[in-house]
């Protein structure tokens, strides 16, 4: 599936490792059906195949398949200069199919100094305050498996200053919504019950 | 055209299925979440592969030539000073790190000597096994997708097909589907130093992502 090719840069020092050692029997290293020893296998060179800081960017600001193969193969020191700019260009695109255009969000950030934030995908994680990816008070200090990082997403992008720019308002008074809906998409973390100690995440169906 | 491409390509949600040359693949990462741990002096990591897999799909195994990376950069420059690997073998995932590896960027190999070590056994069933080595825990196997998140009418939006942009309450398509999940929980004394928040609140922070690879 991959159209790019990379140099292996790994040539030899393949260098096969025992990592269950058997502690009695230290001085040998012939594999024995009989004993403990288990060989495994890590060498080889591993070439990036897909990359992840943030929730639900390249899905949502890269506007082609070409632009989110890219990005997914492009390391995060070379994000921003390579992707900002389609970035913005969706980002407008976005707003246009709405006709509208973007308007500086909740976090005082206009279209390129969000892009420009968002380009770089990496999260930020305070390991010595609390981690969330926006609570209203903490901003993208981490992710927690409850975070409702979807609307956080749409409220930044979409929201304008006040967060809550197309919330279906009603704006002549006629009963009926005049705004759509885009800074919720209606599902909230309910149905999440995540456990209090490791592994957190809940058994699957 | 534009409505069709755009319905074509935003198959998705946090990462899931975000790019077809990786979509559906065993090294699709569906999702990435960093938190602070039971223990607040420790950081867990969790990294979701495989899309959206069906109660029906609770089969699917990890990939022996996928290396799931966890990258931490804790000068603010993007690039990794530490790294967390985990790939299985056998019916075992195995855990590398953090450690600073020896070269950064797109390619990755495994230094089997690095101090920091583990392994679990994988999980196969609603039990979870789990390990716990040099005070770091480890966990690998099927799990709850946590994510939730109105996909279907995402698309709807992106495509221009739905005017009135989303439905309130909308539909979690992803209530009843599961993930193969890597969980590792670490002491914040092993993952390095921290810089001030990007976006200027003052913050200390590390920067942190994943990356899937395949052996070549």
């Amino acid at each position: 599936m991959k159209t790019k090719l990379y140099t292996l840069f790994f040539s030899g020092l393949l260098a096969f490792t025992t990592l269950n050692s058997c502690s009695n029997d230290d001085d040998n290293l012939m594999i024995d059906d009989d004993d403990m020893m288990e060989t495994v296998d890590f060498t080889g060179t591993y070439a990036q195949q897909d990359q992840m800081g943030r929730p639900g960017i390249n899905t949502v600001l890269s506007g082609s398949t070409a632009i989110k193969n890219s990005f997914n193969v492009t390391i995060p020191s070379e994000q921003g200069a390579a992707f900002q700019p389609l970035f913005l260009d969706q980002a407008v695109a976005l707003h246009a199919a709405f006709g509208a255009t973007y308007e500086t969000n909740i976090l005082g950030l206009d279209a390129p100094t969000l892009t420009t934030i968002l380009a770089n995908d990496v999260l930020q994680v305070a390991p010595d305050a609390p981690t969330t990816y926006f609570d209203g008070t903490n901003v993208l200090t981490g992710r927690n498996l409850t975070d409702d990082v979807i609307d956080v997403s749409l409220i930044l992008l979409f929201g304008g200053t006040t967060g809550d720019r197309f919330n279906g308002q009603d704006t002549d008074g006629d009963g009926e919504p005049d705004l759509p809906i885009l800074v919720t998409d209606g599902v909230s973390n309910a149905g999440e019950t995540p456990m209090m100690s490791f592994p957190y995440l809940e058994q699957p169906h | 055209m534009g409505s069709l491409v755009a319905a074509g390509v935003a198959l998705i949600a946090a990462d899931h299925l975000d790019a077809m040359a990786v979509a559906g693949t065993t090294a699709d990462i569906t999702d990435f979440y960093a938190f602070e741990g039971e223990n607040p002096a420790n950081t867990v990591f969790v990294a979701n592969v495989q899309s959206s897999l069906a109660p029906a799909g609770n089969d699917a195994t990890f990939d022996e030539n996928v290396l799931v990376e966890i990258n931490i950069d804790n000068d603010g420059d993007l690039v990794e000073d530490l790294v967390i690997q985990a790939i299985p073998r056998d019916g075992s995932m195995y855990f590398f790190g953090p450690y600073a590896p020896t070269a950064t960027g797109l390619n990755s190999t495994i230094d089997t000597s690095t101090e920091l070590q583990g392994e679990v056994v994988i999980t196969t069933d609603d039990t979870a096994i789990t390990s716990n080595a040099n005070g770091i825990s480890y966990f690998a196997g099927p799990r709850e997708d946590p994510f939730f998140f109105d996909f279907s009418q995402f698309n709807a939006v992106i495509a221009g097909m739905a005017p009135n942009g989303f439905n309130v309450p909308g539909n979690d398509d992803f209530d009843g589907t599961n993930v193969l999940s890597i969980v590792i929980e670490v002491p914040n004394t092993l993952l390095g130093g921290t810089f001030a928040h990007p976006a200027g609140t003052g913050t200390q922070v590390f920067n942190t992502w994943v990356e899937a690879k395949r052996k070549q």
